[in-house]
């Protein structure tokens, strides 16, 4: 099409794919670093503190088991090891799942504000969370549940409230195409009316009630179920790579606004739309089980920004390998700071979180705007 | 000749409010044409309903024979490329990046070495391989000019809808900026062409082969810059007294003042 500079064309793409090599090694480190913190976390309660290399061996030895008794449930691989059924049944469900779901609710948060092009959005910014406090509240205070099936009831309701409100807002967007910030103002209000309604079921608990109410609130990991573990994590790593597949539509509406958008190929309402959708599931489905963690989905993004750039193609997995450090990390400093009292870990993670996020920020050369 | 661009009837109107008025035009292969026009005579509109950002309430837009309102936003994409005024964001990717977007609707997922050496070469042609690697948001409104230019070169498109692509360069850039858009249009091994919206006249008369004179929605005047700047069309378009000066082989338009609103 036009002159070619040879040298100076060779350069830059070298360049480029250098850039790319790198930030994929900074993800790497991150990985690695969540392991680590896992493992640690995995040694980490209020019965027995084994050190990490203890921790490795235990699981190494059990995995390798040749009778595979671990997938009966006898732990300690023939001998009767307490230690091996703390880590296994007590300790791997809670780092599960304070790994998904800080992979969950990081990517959620990373979709909505590349979506919204706004950097002040969580993944609870549009009123899923409220959503979900009604459906708890519900469930607890009057006793009414949707999934009224014992152990489900609470997180099921919570789901399924979560679900509607974004329902709601999706079919206001269909109904009158609307633009990003409108979607945030329409989150805002939902959010005022749900915790209004929330308000007024809190006026005629019981105490009993009131305190399992707020308990929920915190959110915490609490002996979370294995299944209920891996039914979440099914959920979250099925849509992980839609997610993926979206980046370049993301990129072209975070980097430059719809008409931008428009004029790189991508339809703005279409895939806001899809991509609210799919950042609700994430989240619904995580705080369901968790109770309101919502720090996470906004910070972790936000510190994957100030390392790996605003590409979504490497943002993404960055952001997901950080939400799973910062959860693990903040349970685990939950768990043992004044064990054996366990404080939640939405506390956690804003307390210890908040500083650290206002540090890296403040820190940062350009600060993001 | 044949025709890119076949517009016919093409009218846009907000509520209570006809922007564009029953446009006809056509713009040949490998043609450059400024939009002229006041603030509020809908050059911006004509662009953007020809890109499908804005919709037209009525009307035909074909480009290379096919029927743009029909096509898919991608499609759209892979035969247009839109320049902004500006783009301003709150997520600033590096240079190189933002003009990788433009390989967007040529791609699958995956970044080819070919998709890679394009934008390279976007980058080098438009003087702005120095800065590859910063990120967009410490760059100056002129430099960001260009980068967003550069991100519509890799997009290889036939046409090109450029607002205001010199407005925030300096003497020296807008000269050589036209100049290598111009080059691009010239290509004969490709039909393109551009469409510019610009406030600058003297850059439209020496760049353009045809220019448009957009007034009140209406096309005042359409051809050769030599038949469509006169001292009475630019009097009643932009409401100044003018006068048109030959000067080795260049149109130039002086002007004397502002017309008194009678």
């Amino acid at each position: 099409m036009f002159f070619v500079g040879g040298e100076t064309v060779n350069t830059l793409s070298a360049q480029h794919l250098e850039q790319g090599r790198s930030q994929l090694l900074k993800i790497s480190l991150m990985g690695l670093l969540t392991v680590l913190v896992s493992l640690v976390a995995l040694g980490q309660g209020s019965s027995e503190n084994l050190d990490m290399w203890t921790t490795v061996q235990i699981i190494f030895r059990d995995l390798t088991c040749p009778d595979g008794s671990l997938l009966f449930g006898s732990f300690g691989c023939g001998g009767d090891d307490l230690r091996s059924q703390i880590v296994w049944e007590l300790r791997l469900p809670r780092v599960l799942m304070a790994i998904i779901g800080g992979i969950g609710l990081a990517t959620a948060g990373a979709l909505m504000q590349g979506c919204l092009g706004n950097p002040l959005v969580s993944p609870l910014t549009l009123g899923v969370a409220s959503g979900a406090a009604l459906g708890a509240a519900l469930a607890i205070v009057v006793g009414f549940s949707i999934t009224s099936i014992g152990a489900f009831a609470i997180a099921g309701n919570a789901f399924v409230f979560s679900l509607l409100v974004v329902f709601l807002i999706i079919q206001l967007g269909r109904y009158r195409s609307i633009s990003a910030e409108s979607y945030i103002l329409v989150g805002i209000a939902i959010t005022f009316i749900a915790g209004a309604i929330v308000s007024t079921l809190q006026f005629f608990a019981t105490d009993a009630q009131l305190s399992q109410l707020a308990h929920w609130s915190f959110g915490s990991l609490s002996r979370p179920d294995i299944t209920v573990v891996l039914g979440v994590a099914i959920c979250i790593f099925a849509l992980l790579p839609q997610a993926m597949m979206w980046s370049w539509d993301l990129n072209a509406l975070a980097m430059g606004g719809d008409d931008f958008a428009i004029s790189t190929g991508v339809n703005p309402s279409e895939i806001r739309r899809n991509i609210l959708v799919l950042s609700a599931l994430m989240t619904s489905v995580i705080i369901a089980f968790t109770g309101m963690i919502g720090f996470v989905g906004l910070a972790a993004p936000h510190m994957s920004r100030l390392i790996i750039g605003n590409d979504y193609r490497k943002l993404l997995p960055a952001s997901a390998v950080c939400g799973a450090f910062l959860m693990v990390a903040a349970d685990t400093i939950g768990r043992t700071l004044f064990a054996p009292i366990v404080i939640p870990v939405g506390i956690m993670l804003a307390v210890i979180g908040g500083p650290v996020f206002m540090y890296l920020l403040l820190q940062s050369k350009g600060v993001q705007r | 000749m044949t025709s890119l661009l076949q517009v016919q009837d093409l009218s846009f109107s907000w509520p209570g409010r006809t922007v564009l008025d029953d446009l006809n035009f056509n713009v040949e292969s490998n043609q450059l044409v400024a939009v002229l026009g006041v603030n509020g005579a809908g050059k911006t509109t004509l662009l953007k309903c020809i890109n499908r950002i804005l919709s037209p309430s009525a009307g035909s837009i074909n480009l290379r024979s096919k029927d743009v309102l029909e096509m898919t936003i991608m499609d759209v994409a892979k035969n247009v490329a839109y320049v902004p005024q500006s783009v301003g964001t709150n997520f600033p990717m590096n240079v190189f990046d933002v003009v990788l977007l433009g390989r967007r609707p040529h791609l699958q997922w995956f970044v080819g070495e070919e998709d890679r050496d394009k934008v390279s070469e976007c980058l080098h042609f438009l003087d702005i391989d120095e800065f590859a690697f910063r990120r967009y948001d410490q760059l100056s409104g002129g430099e960001r000019q260009r980068v967003v230019l550069a991100k519509a070169l890799a997009q290889e498109p036939h046409l090109f809808l450029l607002d205001e692509p010199t407005s925030d360069l300096d003497l020296k850039h807008q000269i050589t900026t036209m100049e290598k858009i111009r080059s691009v249009i010239n290509d004969q091994s490709r039909p393109s062409s551009a469409i510019i919206a610009i406030h600058d006249i003297d850059i439209a008369a020496q760049f353009s082969d045809k220019i448009m004179l957009l007034h009140e929605g209406k096309i005042r005047a359409y051809g050769p810059p030599k038949e469509v700047l006169t001292p009475e069309l630019i009097a009643e378009v932009f409401g100044v007294e003018a006068e048109i000066q030959a000067y080795s082989g260049l149109l130039r338009v002086v002007i004397h003042g502002a017309l008194k609103n009678e």
